[in-house]
């Protein structure tokens, strides 16, 4: 018996300047299929959707719906072609209302000039009945928790009639109950035809929703699988290309503490935080999004301001006012968000380079260009930036480049602890192992090295010690056999949102 | 091998280019062809003295949009200059004519420029409003300074010592013209050679980066609206010194002729972009066309319109010819 498949891609591939990001991408997905689409990051899952819902233009192959070849020029053109996509980043205007939400870009009016609102409610909370019939269409959406504007999104994909819905990582700031109801709901969504593609890195869940998967790694299809017959640890050796042998660790830690964290707190995220950071020392901070990770660093690298607690840097303690005061006491953040916290995109990589160093540069009026340029050539080899283009502006550099200048502008300046926010976000996979290798001959080196992650294996691989933040507080500290992944996520998740029984195993660790 | 040298040391010509942009060429061949237009249709539009009088013509707004260029580069805006300029050209005026020393008048009508610029500094830096509305309200601020201070009434007569200082000129040129080429001078080298330069441009082209690199933002936002006042002053001791007179009224709309000469210059009202050669060039262009228009008896409705032409034509031209960048 053959069906004509809801959703086929054929020999999709696509090329940026000087990256293949997918090569030959064919695969199928039935009606009423929920199907995984698994792979680590920069296997080219986020491009794939992307060509998906309209945003790229696949330079080679096609996708096809209902057996018919489809070519989107724009979201527009696979919204209507019964696309849906429901964003890691929910892409909603907090401010307007649940039902204008499910009506943006394409509101409900009478006479084709004045905007239904009414009728705009009454049909959202038609669709919303469906799933979830708590949530009011008249609120702000900025009023709701994450798992009910992702709800919002899926009622809206059902308003429009959508053949296929695609999610991209839907539940990376999901508790365990809002999952099983996101579960039924795709569920629900598989019995009424529509076929769902779901993008994760979290095996289980993918096992617990999805009938079949495909995994891709480095821009090509690994293979097309039913998941009913494969155990999680095949699954993993074809998104890693290899059986997890974990790259030994080796620690550079030595005795010497060189910052200590005494007792943290900022006016937001951040509680009563403490902890020691030695010498030669790879510190890894895990936790969920929202946890305080981010603002931890922030606080370390005088972003942001203490509330209370200190700091102290080889013994003597420092108040960190700004990011200058932390670069003067040898302390550099590499931000999560390259583009908004990173590079001065206009500027060259020598410029981006040298902004935290000009006291060294300028040692009196002007710069010194001979001893700049001598400098930035050493630094940026050593990062082994590609291509070696110092003049160049440094927007035109692929994100791992891009991450390479930022690190080499913390070695100019002659930081030593260096503080990484998710270090390889938005990087493809080469890059990320060079990445990774620079992290660790930093330590080697003797710098002190602390590595906020989501990506648990990330974390594992490259941290001596790992500190699990939970609603703005140390957790739970984890080293040697107690450091694994199933450990980290028993203490990063909060309390209040746990099911009962689930232990508090590991805290006497800390 | 030859990678690490060549990086050390620059492509062979590199220098040139990284000093005279893309950019900055194309200004100047727009600034060639205007010249070339006026010079097949106005006679006598080439005379060493027409030409001497189109720098002369150009140099107030020059050395304005020199300061306006460098706000602009920091991401803000200075819409204050002209009466700025208005009250550094009555107080120094007014103590002229109580007999205050020449020097002392001057130093006295520049340092109220840098006071200007200091408040609008803090108020964008420190207090974090918006470059617009800041400069919007200390434009009408400062002008009401000026007429209250007068009485609504011009100082006239200023004395002949004072005209003098900057009624010279060297090497055959008027001073005013020498003054603004030093001016211009010393904005290239912050700009291209100094921290503060490098901080400028980051700061513009991305306050949160350069923020989290280390950059003294209020500091450098400050410096700037300074030095923009600190310009618009000397351009108001520069006419008043030409008229021999300082009117309260002085300087009407001259911060929309400086961002003009910034913009055709390849200044981005975005911020992080611009340039000081380009925004001379783009001074130069602007009084060309005014000299060439007048010369050639057209009114000067019709100038208001070529001047608002040649705005957007740059501005297309740049849209068009680099992309969104």
């Amino acid at each position: 018996m053959f069906e004509i498949p809801r959703l086929k891609f054929e020999g999709v591939s696509k090329v940026f300047p000087g990256v293949r990001a997918l090569s030959d991408v064919s695969f199928a997905i039935g009606a009423g299929e929920a199907h995984g689409l698994l792979g680590e990051n920069g296997a080219g899952k986020s491009t794939l959707l992307r060509i998906l819902s309209g945003v790229y233009r696949p330079t080679a192959g096609h996708i096809a719906i209902d057996g018919k070849p489809v070519a989107f020029a724009n979201p527009v053109a696979a919204r209507q072609a019964g696309i849906a996509m429901i964003h890691q980043e929910l892409q909603q205007v907090a401010r307007l209302s649940v039902a204008q939400n499910m009506f943006l870009g394409q509101p409900l009016t009478r006479s084709g000039i004045f905007v239904a609102s009414r009728e705009q409610e009454r049909r959202a909370a038609e669709a919303l009945a469906a799933i979830d019939p708590n949530i009011d269409p008249a609120v702000p959406i900025g009023t709701l928790k994450v798992a009910q504007r992702q709800i919002v999104e899926i009622a809206r994909a059902l308003l429009n009639r959508a053949k296929v819905v695609a999610m991209d990582e839907p539940t990376s700031s999901l508790t365990p109950a809002e999952f099983e109801r996101l579960a039924e709901v795709i569920a629900g969504l598989a019995r009424d035809g529509v076929a769902v593609v779901y993008v994760s890195h979290k095996l289980d869940e993918v096992f617990g929703i999805c009938r079949r998967a495909t995994i891709m790694r480095d821009g090509v299809v690994v293979d097309s699988v039913d998941l009913a017959d494969l155990p999680e640890k095949a699954v993993v050796a074809m998104m890693v290309g290899r059986e997890l042998a974990q790259e030994k660790h080796r620690s550079h830690k030595s005795g010497d503490v060189r910052l200590t964290a005494r007792s943290l707190s900022s006016a937001t995220k951040v509680r009563d935080v403490s902890f020691d950071l030695h010498r030669g020392e790879l510190l890894g901070i895990a936790g969920l999004v929202g946890s305080g990770r981010t603002e931890l660093l922030r606080l370390l690298a005088g972003a942001d301001r203490l509330s209370s607690g200190a700091i102290e840097i080889d013994g003597r303690s420092v108040r960190l006012s700004s990011p200058r005061d932390a670069i003067a006491a040898g302390i550099g953040l590499v931000p999560e968000e390259r583009k908004r916290e990173g590079i001065v995109p206009l500027r060259s990589i020598i410029s981006n380079m040298a902004l935290s160093s000009m006291k060294v540069f300028a040692p009196r009026v002007l710069i010194d260009n001979r001893r700049l340029r001598r400098v930035a050539a050493e630094k940026m080899q050593r990062v082994n930036l590609r291509p070696f283009l110092l003049d160049r502006p440094i927007r035109l550099f692929s994100g791992g480049n891009q991450q390479k200048a930022i690190i080499g502008r913390w070695l100019a300046a002659g930081t030593r602890i260096l503080l990484f926010d998710e270090p390889t976000r938005g990087i493809d996979v080469g890059a990320k192992a060079e990445i990774y290798h620079l992290i660790e001959e930093l330590a080697a080196e003797g710098h002190s090295v602390i590595v906020v992650s989501s990506e648990l294996p990330e974390v594992i691989r490259l941290a001596d010690r790992v500190l699990v933040m939970r609603e703005g507080t140390v957790a739970a500290e984890l080293e040697g056999t107690d450091l694994n992944e199933h450990a980290i996520a028993a203490h990063a998740i909060p309390q209040s949102k746990r099911q009962p029984g689930q232990a508090d195993a590991g805290r006497a660790s800390a | 091998m030859s990678d690490i040298s060549q990086a050390i040391t620059g492509r062979p010509g590199a220098a040139f280019v990284s000093r005279f942009s893309m950019r900055d060429a194309g200004t100047l061949i727009g600034l060639v062809v205007i010249l070339g237009f006026f010079g097949a249709l106005v006679p006598g539009f080439f005379a060493e003295r027409n030409l001497i009088n189109i720098l002369q013509q150009s140099s107030i707004n020059a050395c304005l949009a020199l300061g306006m260029t460098l706000v602009i580069i920091s991401g803000g805006i200075d819409l204050s200059v002209g009466p700025t300029a208005a009250l550094s050209a009555v107080i120094s005026a007014s103590m002229l004519m109580a007999g205050a020393p020449i020097p002392l008048a001057i130093a006295a009508g520049l340092a109220i420029g840098l006071a200007g610029g200091l408040v609008n500094g803090i108020l964008v830096a420190h207090v974090g409003l918006q470059p617009f509305i800041v400069t919007l309200g200390t434009l009408s601020t400062y002008r009401a300074l000026a007429l209250i201070y007068t009485g609504g009434n011009p100082v006239l007569g200023l004395p002949a010592d004072f005209r003098a200082v900057f009624n010279g000129s060297l090497l055959g040129l008027p001073l005013s013209v020498v003054i603004v080429a030093m001016v211009a001078l010393v904005a290239w080298i912050i700009l291209k050679k100094t921290p503060f330069g490098e901080y400028l441009l980051a700061v513009g082209g991305n306050e949160e980066a350069a923020y989290i690199a280390g950059v003294p933002i209020a500091r450098t936002k400050i410096a700037a609206y300074m030095i923009s006042g600190l310009l618009a002053a000397l351009a108001a001791q520069i006419l008043i010194g030409r008229l021999g007179a300082a009117e309260p009224i002085l300087g009407n709309l001259w911060e929309l002729d400086a961002i003009a000469a910034a913009a055709i210059g390849g200044a981005s009202l975005m911020g992080g972009k611009g340039s000081v050669i380009g925004t001379i060039l783009g001074a130069v262009v602007l009084g060309s066309m005014r000299n060439g228009l007048t010369l050639m008896n057209v009114q000067s409705f019709y100038q208001l319109l070529a001047t608002g032409l040649i705005i957007l034509a740059a501005m297309l031209i740049d849209r068009v010819t680099r992309g969104r960048g």
